[in-house]
């Protein structure tokens, strides 16, 4: 439980939120909790936004990655690989989001914020549970409900409602609606003053140019006879330097989530292209929904699993589900150190550039791991749940005080890899295989680097 | 019975060098317990062939590599081989016993070999500026030199460019086999005046070759051709200051390229092949191999540009070849060059930690993950795209043979492109 966000919010949600009970519809336009001020008021419901995205993005990434399967009908095969680019898509754009809150929160000297809830689900801020689930009808409307702009109604939004609460869970939050609240506090210089923003914190904001990886404006592609014909995701990785791009930045993110009044805009919004895959998936003629993913376990776990989710008890997916959390870990360290080192996207090769590589080669594990893993049953009988990509959140975030210990906690990073990489390799053939060994090359070359910077950095 | 002859391989590349030893033989082969690693050089069966008699007088894996002998370059001579289409629909080497079931011996093979180099011509268009060689049809076993001549040369000038030899065949290695040994690379000069003894005062030269009187070529510029090669102006030469005309120092190397033909005539029949050489320089990375060669020029041509089914190991090799070619370029710098922004942040272009990166994408792909980055080539068509967005496409800050913005074979494309789909759709193992 996170009484310590959830205190906050009792004037935004309709009902107080009290132990036990999972979510309250919110309530926009609200006044802000009596503790904080405006400037505040603005860095708490960034640092709720940033949690927010993250969690979104690691359920769609899981749902994204159980889509497919050896029962999804010939036919409808093309299709269901486009359904996973595009919820891919829509992940990294939401890490792009999150990246653009983490650089508003800098903006106005506040703390940056890579956590998220865990399973199970904590705050009352929060579109929906926080639940990792294979890709379904039920998944999929939730999320179109939780990217719906506010005027969202008709017979089609109530159908899409009802199928999102099937559980018979709480109705679910827009994400537009704390992005509405968050707004307007920002523009409000009676209630965010003009010296709240730093400008000269820029140079320790992400930059498109760094972390956007040329997704933009349709850079990326897709040519005429790209090979799945899916819109390229359009990363909004934003910075900011003042009061009015700042608000630029957050309506910028809001319009790729809700979609504009511009008819490009909504139908490239997550809103619509969630909506798009659910009528495809309940189109009659596409036949049984529950073919076109595996039959992953809900929120699995290789540890102590709580009422609710799977435990990964299977020996070999176990190892590789520890291993996913490790490079997750890994993955949120990067980042989080990445933004204090010092260097903008145009000075010449510095640390920064090198933790930002670092941070894309471990997505790129995180792909790669969530691939062996959705092929293994959770658990020893092999007719069960397949596993599926935990992401655990780490004990911590926290990066240590020196340098000198960042560069240790790194390298002991990579050794506990080399470790559970060694150990794992005893029990997997094949492509397992060909991954770990190639794995355990780049930590080894990885710790190489890391044995220099640890020697070389002050205490 | 003989049906046909073919020679192969149908092209050799044979490498400069200026030892007298050729380079043992060699494969670069990927070592499974380190994928990143450079390329493991494993010394491979290597013929040792007396030049005297022509023989083969043995067959060895040498202990070590090495490339070069008191300092120069060992060359890559190659061999062709000669086989036989027989009338059991077999292709086999041609060998003495199979001569002999023809009425025909060794000496019944008769070879001729024709080469050129014909840069000054592609440039000039003037047909006096052609340096040709030939080789009339010879059956013995002794070095035939390749003796490059030119209308325009001083008398008695000329660029040796290598020799070739027929290998005599022995009951040991009854084979039939021609080696072709190239030229040291060296480049060759023009003056207004013919060269007197000793070497010239230009420390580039080995010798002063070219009348600069009757042909052309020195001071030569493409100002104003319509012919011009692309990249345009790749000779050498000066521009002066305030001038992006390149004017020609009139040197001209000892590359060649030439076709052999192998000859057998018996009572029964005759019968021909024919295959191509080329020569070029020194494999100075024989440990790495760039992302588009020409063997993949080749694959296309034989193969075409469609690929029926996902090959992951394709793929993989692309990245390969991608993080191989990353690791020897001054990436940070080239990031910058050239007109218009950056391609990527400046911060991020760091060669090792670039090379990191596609070496991430590659241990990825190894898990059997699709690749992703498809839709993130150049197509073939947009090798001229300077945008900002053209630019970022990959490869990226690499250039094509014709100076535009490289673009990988559309085969090589498609088999990224057939993988794409990935083995989402597997059973489980």
């Amino acid at each position: 439980m996170q009484p310590r966000i959830n205190r906050h919010l009792g004037g935004l949600l309709d009902t107080p939120s009290d132990e036990g009970v999972a979510l309250a519809p919110l309530r926009p336009g609200s006044g802000m909790p009596p503790e904080l001020n405006g400037t505040e008021w603005a860095r708490f419901l960034l640092y709720s936004a940033a949690g927010i995205e993250h969690a979104l993005m690691v359920q769609y990434l899981f749902a994204a990655y159980s889509l497919g399967g050896p029962d999804v009908p010939e036919a409808r095969r093309d299709a269901v690989r486009r359904w996973q680019e595009d919820v891919l898509g829509i992940a990294k754009e939401e890490m792009a989001h999150m990246i653009t809150v983490q650089n508003l929160l800098t903006l106005l000297g506040g703390p940056l914020n890579f956590d998220r809830e865990d399973y199970p689900f904590d705050s009352g801020f929060y579109p929906f549970p926080f639940r990792l689930e294979g890709a379904s009808p039920a998944s999929i409307a939730a999320y179109v409900c939780a990217e719906s702009p506010a005027t969202w109604s008709g017979p089609e939004a109530d159908a899409i409602r009802g199928a999102a609460h099937a559980g018979g869970a709480a109705p679910i939050n827009s994400v537009g609606i704390l992005y509405d609240e968050l707004l307007k506090v920002v523009a409000d210089e009676t209630v965010v003053p003009d010296d709240a923003f730093h400008a000269d914190s820029e140079r320790f904001q992400a930059s498109w140019s760094e972390w956007g990886r040329g997704y933009e404006d349709g850079a990326r592609g897709t040519a005429p006879g790209g090979a799945l014909h899916v819109p390229v995701p359009e990363l909004l990785i934003l910075t900011a330097t003042n009061r009015e791009t700042a608000v630029t930045a957050l309506q910028q993110v809001g319009d790729q989530g809700e979609g504009a009044e511009q008819p490009e805009a909504v139908e490239e919004s997550h809103f619509e292209r969630f909506r798009e895959i659910y009528r495809a998936m309940t189109d009659p003629a596409i036949g049984d929904p529950d073919r076109l993913r595996r039959d992953v376990g809900a929120n699995p776990t290789p540890d102590e699993a709580p009422p609710g989710s799977t435990a990964i008890t299977h020996p070999v997916a176990r190892q590789w589900a520890h291993l996913f959390n490790l490079r997750y870990r890994m993955l949120l360290i990067d980042i989080t150190h990445a933004y204090e080192l010092t260097g903008g996207a145009e000075e010449p090769v510095n640390p920064r550039g090198a933790m930002i590589n670092r941070a894309f080669g471990e997505m790129y594990n995180l792909r790669a791991i969530a691939g062996q893993l959705v092929v293994l049953p959770a658990g020893t009988d092999p007719s069960g749940k397949c596993a599926g990509p935990p992401f655990d959140m780490p004990y911590t975030l926290k990066l240590p005080a020196s340098q000198r210990a960042r560069w240790r906690l790194h390298r002991d990073l990579v050794d506990t890899s080399l470790r559970l990489g060694e150990a794992l390799r005893q029990d997997v053939t094949g492509s397992g295989e060909a991954y770990l060994v190639a794995l355990a090359e780049v930590d080894r070359r990885d710790r190489e680097d890391l044995d220099l910077l640890v020697t070389r950095a002050q205490a | 019975m003989i049906r046909e002859l073919r020679i192969l391989p149908p092209l050799v590349i044979a490498r400069f060098g200026g030892a007298t030893t050729p380079m043992d033989n060699y494969e670069a082969k990927v070592d499974p317990e380190h994928p990143l690693a450079y390329r493991r050089l494993e010394p491979a069966t290597t013929f040792e062939v007396n030049r005297t008699t022509g023989e083969i007088t043995g067959m060895f894996e040498p202990p070590t590599l090495q490339f070069t002998q008191d300092g120069l370059v060992r060359p890559i001579a190659p061999f062709l081989e000669l086989w036989a289409l027989t009338e059991d629909d077999v292709l086999e080497p041609a060998t003495l016993e199979m001569l002999a079931a023809e009425g025909a011996t060794a000496e019944s093979i008769s070879w001729t070999v024709e080469a050129a180099n014909l840069k000054v011509f592609r440039r000039t268009r003037d047909a006096l500026d052609q340096v040709t060689a030939k080789v009339a049809a010879f059956s013995d076993h002794t070095p035939q030199p390749l003796v490059g001549t030119c209308d325009h040369f001083w008398p008695g000038a000329t660029i040796p460019f290598g020799d070739v030899q027929y290998i005599k065949p022995t009951p040991e290695h009854p084979e039939i086999r021609l080696r072709i040994t190239p030229a040291a690379g060296l480049v060759y000069g023009s003056s207004d005046t013919p060269p007197g003894p000793g070497r010239p005062t230009d420390p580039n030269l080995a010798a002063v070759v070219y009348n600069a009187t009757e042909g052309i070529w020195r001071g030569y510029t493409e100002e104003g051709e319509r012919f011009q090669t692309i990249p345009v102006q790749l000779f050498a030469g000066v521009t002066e200051e305030g001038s992006d005309v390149q004017i020609s120092w009139g040197y001209l190397d000892d590359a060649c390229d030439g076709i052999v033909r192998a000859a057998l005539t018996t009572d029964q029949a005759m019968h021909s092949a024919s295959a191509r050489f080329a020569t070029g320089p020194p494999t100075y990375v024989p440990d790495a191999f760039p992302i588009r060669a020409v063997a993949d020029e080749l694959e296309q041509a034989l193969r075409g540009p469609h690929v029926d089914s996902a090959e992951p190991e394709q793929v993989e090799e692309i990245v390969r070849r991608a993080f191989e070619s990353v690791r020897l370029m001054n990436t940070a710098y080239l990031n910058i060059a050239g007109p218009g922004a950056p391609v990527t942040a400046r911060s991020l272009t760091d060669s090792v930690a670039l090379e990191r990166l596609h070496q991430s994408l590659f241990v990825a792909l190894r898990s059997g993950t699709a690749p992703w980055f498809s839709d993130a080539l150049r197509e073939w068509d947009q090798v001229r795209d300077r945008s900002e967005t053209g630019r970022k496409r990959m490869p990226a800050m690499m250039r094509g043979a014709d100076g535009a913005l490289m673009a990988l074979t559309r085969r090589q494309v498609n088999h990224v492109r057939a993988q794409a789909h990935g083995p989402i759709f597997e059973d489980p193992q």
